[in-house]
């Protein structure tokens, strides 16, 4: 079957070049379909430092069909699901060409991250983010790289992640209404909903609005 | 071509630019259709310029589409826009996708002059420019070298290796990474893989009807190639996919037949003439190959007397009520006397039950007792006087009763169709055995036909009727209308139920007459409730 034998080829391929940074190993040594791909996040980006691992299926009719691809680590990103991690890139759908091997996809990915194209979002909160306030956005997807992408795959104790960094919520704004009372996780939660991020302080209606949800 | 070429300047009834020239060709011949009636010039001048558009040059290239319009036509060749009862007329083909396959290669003969390359390079571009000549040349003029890379026939870097299949002892394919392949196919960019890769690749894009390129690069397979390597007309498919692409994109000159399983295409050419149908509210009706009539606008069956707005109106609030109306759309109903359930499998709404022998109308389950005569009473919707005041109530009545008749006859002109089938066994029966000619069995088809075609336009002619003010007299005059093509309508299904073959050879006057008589009286109801939407008393809101 020409499936097994160019997978096994592709592996191999991977092994002899480890120049690329790319990696790629069957998740069960009995099973081809399924894989686990790895890749540095690229330098200069907010996902530099970062190690993000790709769940992939090997579908049957592969080469010929795409792989499917997603992102097992969490990433901050527009063209990437935050809470699946599903990725909308052309060449894993209708661009998709036999001679696209699993490396080559996996750095697709990496210049995914290098120059995201919010346009065509799959994650359209997080591209809002990224159109709106780019420098918030940075910070946001630099924080979760360090939470869910570190480089030592040391397992960071995810006891305190530090909800504000997460969501690219400013921190003034949030701690504005816990000395108020109100848990974090209920504000965080309500200023997701809200979709507000930062607020200036004379905005008394969105204030209100807020204050109007919390008290729900 | 010097007719065409100074009247294609002029017209400019295309507003699109993505249209086939061989279309703007027929319009052309419209115009000087038109014009020579504008200038009292007899029909020879027709004739004529007709005829030197076949001497001149084009004689392959359009033979099929002057066949298909002489068909069209040539019945009343008194020729102006309009026809007797101030129709407009409608200039349109009816094609299959493998004749405007035809047609477009057949056009390459003209075209190639221009370009100096194969057919096969052309049939690219084409696809390519989704089969616009107008856009073709437009950019090729422009800037050659572009067009030729953006379809992939040329390539930047100048590789230049031999192309098609090649023969190898042993060669590594790296889709499949099998080695060991003997044989292998290439395009001229030199990215070569085994004949069973590009097998597999090829058929999962044929269906997409989109130009198939090298695996590796943007170099195009010509249909050629594709023939090479998956055997004989394999390409025909992916044309066939490409043309089905092109009509999606000009679904203003190009319709799908509606039928189930109809594969025919209608082109209408004349599209100025579509705009003048609303305004006298008529619709543009087309008929198939497969003698299918449909409209041409909505893309619904033929639906006169209504116009496109009514049936639009009827058509969506239908989808709104259906809920509602589930248990009228069953297909059985008991006999109102013994209580047996009866299966309508006829046309005919005159039920006579087989165990109690009770005749009634499928309709108002009524005795059928006054129903042969002139009136058919269960055509008028009774107003319910007592529940004047629960007005929502009551307009929901008033729709169901008329949901009801229209979806009474849609079965019924469905059970005709397959009566239709049978009519057809009839008549081969008649030939064999009492050995009477093919055209004198003709009445029954005929027959059948006026049924089917009497039974639409009382279908339709209910939601005009529901979007109709009722208290108008000529609302009156079309209720009146309605009765009596529905008497007319089940007098001629009730005949047509007769099996017994010498009897139908001996009724066949009765045959003419009842079918002369449903076409008269569809036409009188077409043209009463045209009068009522012309006038503005029957409105399709709500």
């Amino acid at each position: 079957m020409s499936r097994a034998k160019r997978v096994m080829k592709e592996l191999q391929g991977i092994k002899d070049d480890p120049e690329a940074k790319v990696d790629l190993q069957l998740v069960n040594e009995n099973d081809i379909h399924l894989l686990k791909g790895s890749f540095l996040g690229p330098p200069g980006t907010p996902y530099e430092n970062g190690k993000f691992l790709v769940d992939i299926e090997v579908p049957m009719e592969y080469p010929f069909k795409p792989p499917k691809m997603k992102f097992d680590t969490k990433v901050y990103h527009p063209n990437v699901s935050s809470v699946t991690g599903a990725i909308c890139l052309d060449i894993l759908k209708n661009a998709w060409s036999p001679v696209i091997t699993l490396k080559s996809a996996l750095i697709s990915l990496q210049a995914l991250l290098q120059s995201p194209e919010p346009n065509d979002p799959q994650d359209a909160e997080v591209a809002q983010h990224f159109i709106r306030n780019r420098e918030s956005f940075n910070s946001t997807a630099a924080f979760w790289t360090k939470t869910y992408a570190p480089m030592d795959s040391v397992s960071s104790g995810e006891t305190s992640i530090d909800q504000a960094a997460l969501y690219g919520i400013d921190r003034t704004l949030l701690d504005q209404f816990v000395s108020q009372g109100f848990a974090e996780a209920k504000v965080v939660e309500v200023l997701r909903r809200l979709g507000i991020k930062s607020m200036d302080a004379n905005d008394n209606e969105s204030a209100n609005k807020i204050l109007e949800e919390l008290l729900r | 071509m010097k007719v065409s070429g100074k009247l294609a300047e002029g017209s400019d009834e295309d507003d699109e630019s993505l249209i086939l020239d061989f279309e703007s060709d027929s319009d052309v011949i419209d115009d000087v259709d038109n014009e020579s009636v504008l200038l009292g010039r007899d029909n020879d001048v027709n004739d004529s310029s007709d005829s030197s558009c076949y001497e001149s040059g084009d004689l392959s290239g359009n033979y099929l589409g002057f066949d298909q319009r002489e068909k069209v036509l040539n019945p009343g060749f008194g020729d102006n826009t309009y026809d007797d009862d101030g129709v407009p007329k409608l200039n349109y083909n009816c094609l299959t996708t493998d004749q405007i396959y035809e047609l477009m290669v057949s056009r390459l003969e003209r075209i190639q002059p221009i370009f100096q390359l194969s057919y096969g390079d052309i049939i690219v571009m084409l696809q390519k420019y989704a089969w616009s000549e107008e856009r073709l040349l437009e950019d090729w003029t422009e800037d050659r070298e572009k067009v030729l890379v953006a379809c992939g026939l040329e390539i930047t870097k100048t590789v230049s290796k031999s192309r098609g299949i090649q023969n190898h002892s042993d060669f590594l394919c790296h889709i499949c990474c099998e080695s060991n392949k003997q044989k292998t196919f290439r395009l001229e960019c030199g990215h070569e893989y085994c004949v069973e890769c590009y097998e597999h690749y090829i058929k999962d894009k044929l269906p997409e009807g989109k130009i198939i390129t090298c695996m590796s690069c943007s170099l195009a397979l010509k249909n050629s190639d594709i023939d090479e390597i998956l055997g004989d007309n394999s390409s025909q498919t992916l044309m066939i996919s490409s043309i089905k692409g092109f009509i999606q994109k000009h679904s203003k000159h190009y319709k799908w037949c509606p039928f189930v399983d109809c594969n025919c295409v209608i082109q209408v050419s004349n599209l100025s003439s579509l705009s003048e149908f609303p305004r006298l509210h008529l619709s543009p009706y087309v008929v198939c190959e497969n003698q299918h009539r449909f409209c041409f606008k909505c893309g619904l069956e033929s639906h006169s007397p209504g116009d496109c707005q009514v049936a639009e109106q009827w058509v969506k609030l239908a989808q709104l009520e259906s809920e509602n109306l589930n248990w009228v759309l069953k297909n059985t109903k008991e006999c109102p006397k013994c209580g047996v359930n009866i299966e309508k499998n006829g046309g005919c709404n005159h039920m006579t039950c087989q165990s109690c022998e009770y005749q009634f109308c499928w309709i108002c389950e009524q005795c059928w007792n006054g129903h042969g005569g002139g009136f058919y009473e269960c055509t008028r919707f009774k107003k319910d006087e007592k529940l004047g005041t629960a007005e929502t109530k009551n307009s929901l009545r008033k729709y169901t009763f008329y949901y009801k008749l229209f979806s009474e006859h849609e079965n019924s002109a469905k059970l005709d169709w397959n009566l239709g089938l049978t009519v057809e066994q009839k008549v081969k029966v008649l030939q064999e055995n009492i050995g009477i000619s093919w055209i004198e069995t003709q009445f029954l088809s005929e027959s059948i036909r006026a049924l089917i075609e009497g039974r639409t336009t009382l279908k339709w002619s209910f939601p005009v009727a529901f979007y109709a003010d009722p208290s108008h007299n000529l609302t009156k005059i079309f209720v009146d209308n309605q009765a009596l093509l529905v008497s007319a309508v089940e007098d001629l299904s009730q005949l047509l139920q007769v099996k017994e073959p010498q009897n139908i050879i001996d009724r066949k006057r009765e045959f003419y007459n009842k079918a002369r008589f449903v076409e008269t009286r569809s036409k009188a109801l077409a043209g009463c409730g045209r009068d009522l939407l012309c006038k503005g008393i029957c409105v399709p809101f709500q």
